[in-house]
This record gives structure tokens, sequence and C-alpha cells, in this order.
């Protein structure tokens, strides 16, 4: 009766069962090196304080409550993969355009924030769920003026884990997710046309 | 029953299709100026949100939007931000659409009904995949070089159980690296 009337869903599990080793292996994000050739460019990364704290929190008391801290992920990971795109790339924790900011030869300026976060729930703790983290970023140049506007989304798949290993799989579809975003970024931005044009 | 609850969120999380993208000019309004075409579409066909959502939104409190703005100029891109859209009834201050996360947030509030311990699994995954699915097709801030075009939905509250008024949406579009907005505006 069930398999007459749900043979799709049923297949669904079939291959599932067949596949389940490699389904046990955590799936790590799919990232793509940014291109080789670095954009001629002096660039500065905003990583405000506000910006590494931020963390978004999920669920209620009647589904499963949990907490994704994204900003301190991001700002160990932004600076690395960003530098592979600009020829010089350096980490500020104020804007160059708020009043107290030092000075700088910057020629873009680089601002993230998170725009939020989404996840499904698996069912059972072997269940795989995706995450996605959506990034934001303005680009200036050294004028004040936005030249670029964009928005990457980082993704991950794990476990959604039982009692003992839930808390150690949420971090790890959280830190994928957002080293997911990065890479994105660095992808993102090596191939915009708008920061392209600003090389001399 | 594992297996039907694996099998039943397995299914929900992979059948949500996509909303089919057209040219601006093929969906129920729409505009074009500077080289920018939008069109808009609202979906309100509770059956149309069942597919596209999982969900019936109106009884939430919101009706998607879907938009798509195509950069048709041949030079000069443009900066779509999304926090600078704004809606609101044609004779009345103008507001800011939800963004997908308070869209699912209305959608969780009620999502969660009683219905036995071995059910309970799959409404929370059901309802994580619907509220996941909402974010997902949300339109982003985004750059529109020549050529390129964005699309997603807007996610616009209305009353949960009266007629809705005529909806003025407004959006703001900047030309990258100047101070030129050309403002876009739609009534429907």
């Amino acid at each position: 009766m069930l398999p007459r009337r749900y043979p799709f869903c049923f297949f669904v599990v079939l291959i599932a069962t067949l596949l389940i080793s490699e389904a046990l292996v955590t799936a790590d994000a799919q990232t793509v090196p940014p291109p080789d050739t670095k954009l001629a460019l002096k660039a500065a990364l905003v990583v405000t304080p506000e910006f590494c704290a931020t963390k978004f929190t999920k669920g209620s008391w009647a589904t499963v409550k949990e907490t994704f801290e994204v900003g301190k992920i991001a700002c160990a990971e932004l600076e690395p993969a960003l530098q592979k795109v600009f020829s010089s790339l350096t980490s500020v924790t104020v804007a160059p355009s708020s009043g107290n900011a030092p000075s700088t030869d910057a020629q873009v300026v680089l601002t993230p924030r998170f725009v939020d976060v989404g996840a499904g729930v698996g069912v059972t703790a072997f269940s795989n769920r995706e995450m996605d983290v959506f990034l934001e970023w303005t680009v200036k140049d050294a004028s004040g003026k936005t030249v670029w506007i964009e928005t990457v989304q980082g993704s991950s798949k794990h476990h959604m884990g039982n009692v003992f290993t839930h808390s150690k799989n949420l971090k790890l579809i959280v830190s994928d997710s957002v080293r997911d975003a990065a890479q994105q970024s660095a992808i993102k931005m090596s191939s915009a046309v708008e920061l392209r044009s600003l090389t001399p | 029953m594992t297996a039907v609850l694996l099998a039943s969120s397995l299914c929900v999380a992979s059948t949500i299709p996509d909303y089919p993208v057209s040219h601006p000019g093929d969906y129920a309004v729409s505009t074009r100026a500077a080289g920018l075409s939008i069109g808009v579409q609202p979906v309100e066909d509770p059956k149309d949100q069942e597919t596209y959502f999982r969900a019936e939104l109106k009884a939430k409190g919101f009706v998607p939007v879907f938009v798509v703005i195509q950069n048709e100029a041949s030079e000069g891109s443009f900066l779509f931000d999304k926090t600078k859209v704004t809606y609101g009834p044609a004779d009345s201050t103008l507001s800011t659409p939800k963004t997908g996360s308070r869209g699912a947030d209305a959608f969780a509030a009620a999502a969660i009904p009683f219905v036995g311990i071995f059910a309970v699994p799959k409404i929370i995954s059901n309802a994580a995949e619907v509220q996941h699915n909402l974010l997902k097709k949300e339109v982003q801030s985004t750059t529109l070089s020549p050529g390129k075009s964005l699309h997603g939905f807007l996610y616009i509250p209305v009353p949960k159980d009266a007629p809705r008024e005529k909806i003025h949406l407004r959006v703001p579009i900047t030309r990258a690296g100047a101070d030129e907005t050309l403002v876009l505006d739609l009534v429907f």
C-alpha cells in the first residue's frame, strides 16, 4: 500500500540506504578556488567587533532552539580567503568612513554584513541537513561611493546529530557554511567587472 | 516509522520547486527606465503558495511578491539594495518588506500543532524546511552588471482576514560608483 502510494519516497529511502556509508561521511562545502589573477587594488576589510559577534538564534522551545555563531568564524576565515583576491588586503576594525577611524590608503573598502542564516532540521540523528548563510558585501571606492554590492550564499550539509553529538555537528555545519561563504565571496569579488574596472 | 518519516522529510526537502523566471515584461506588473526593466508578480493563489512554499502564506499575514529586474543597458552597472525597497498602500507612508526570516517566524509561530509524539519530528522538520525555503527564495542585494538580472521574492505584510488594498512598491536602484538613483514605482 505504502510503496504504491509513495513509490518515489521509498525509492529515495532505498537509495539512501544503499549509499549509507557515503551519507555517513560528512559532506564538505563545495568550493571553487578563485582565479589566479589578483586584483591590483589595496583593499581594507572592515571587521568590526559587532560583526565578529554576529549570531542568530533560530527555533523555539517547541522545536529545536539553536544558536548559529557565524561572526566569530567569519572573522577568522574572510581575511585569508580575500588575500587571494587583492594585491594588498588589510583588516580594520573601524570603517574608514567613520569619524574616529585611522586614515587608510585603501582603494576599496570591503564591508561584510550577515543577512540571515537558515537550516533544515533532520528527522533522525543521521539525517543530513542543509544550512545556508547569506553574507552581504558593500564595496566602496576611495571617494566613499558604493561601487559593488553582492550577497553570497555559503552552504554545507552535516548530520543533525543526537543529544550527545548535536552541539559538535552544529559547530561543524556553521563553520563549513561560513567557510563556503568566504570562498564564494572571493570568487564573486575576483570576477566582478565593477572591481576590475577600478584597477589601474 | 522512521523510514516513513525520513522518506517524507526527504520528499518535502527535495520537491519544493523554484518559481519560473521570465523576462520582467512577462509578469503582471512591469515598468522600464534608463535601461532597467522590472516585473513583479504577487503569488496569491493558495495552490501556487502550496506549490512554491508548501504553506498558505496569506493566513500568516503576508503575500510573496516575485521580483525580476534586468539591466538591459550595454554599459553601466546598477546597485540593488534590498534594504532600500519600501511598500505601502498608494496613499500612505511606505515601509520595508518583511525579510524571509521574519516571514518564516510568522510561519513558525503556528506551524507546530499537537498531533502526537510520532508525527512531531516530521512536522518540525517540514516547518524548518518551509522556513529555510522562504529564506532561500528571498531576493537579495546585488549588483546588476550590463545584461545581468536578479530575481527573488519580497514578503509583504497584508491583512490575514480581509482583502488586501493595492500595494505600492518602490524600488530605488543606484548607479554603481555614482550618486544617481532611479526609483521604480509599481502598483498592484
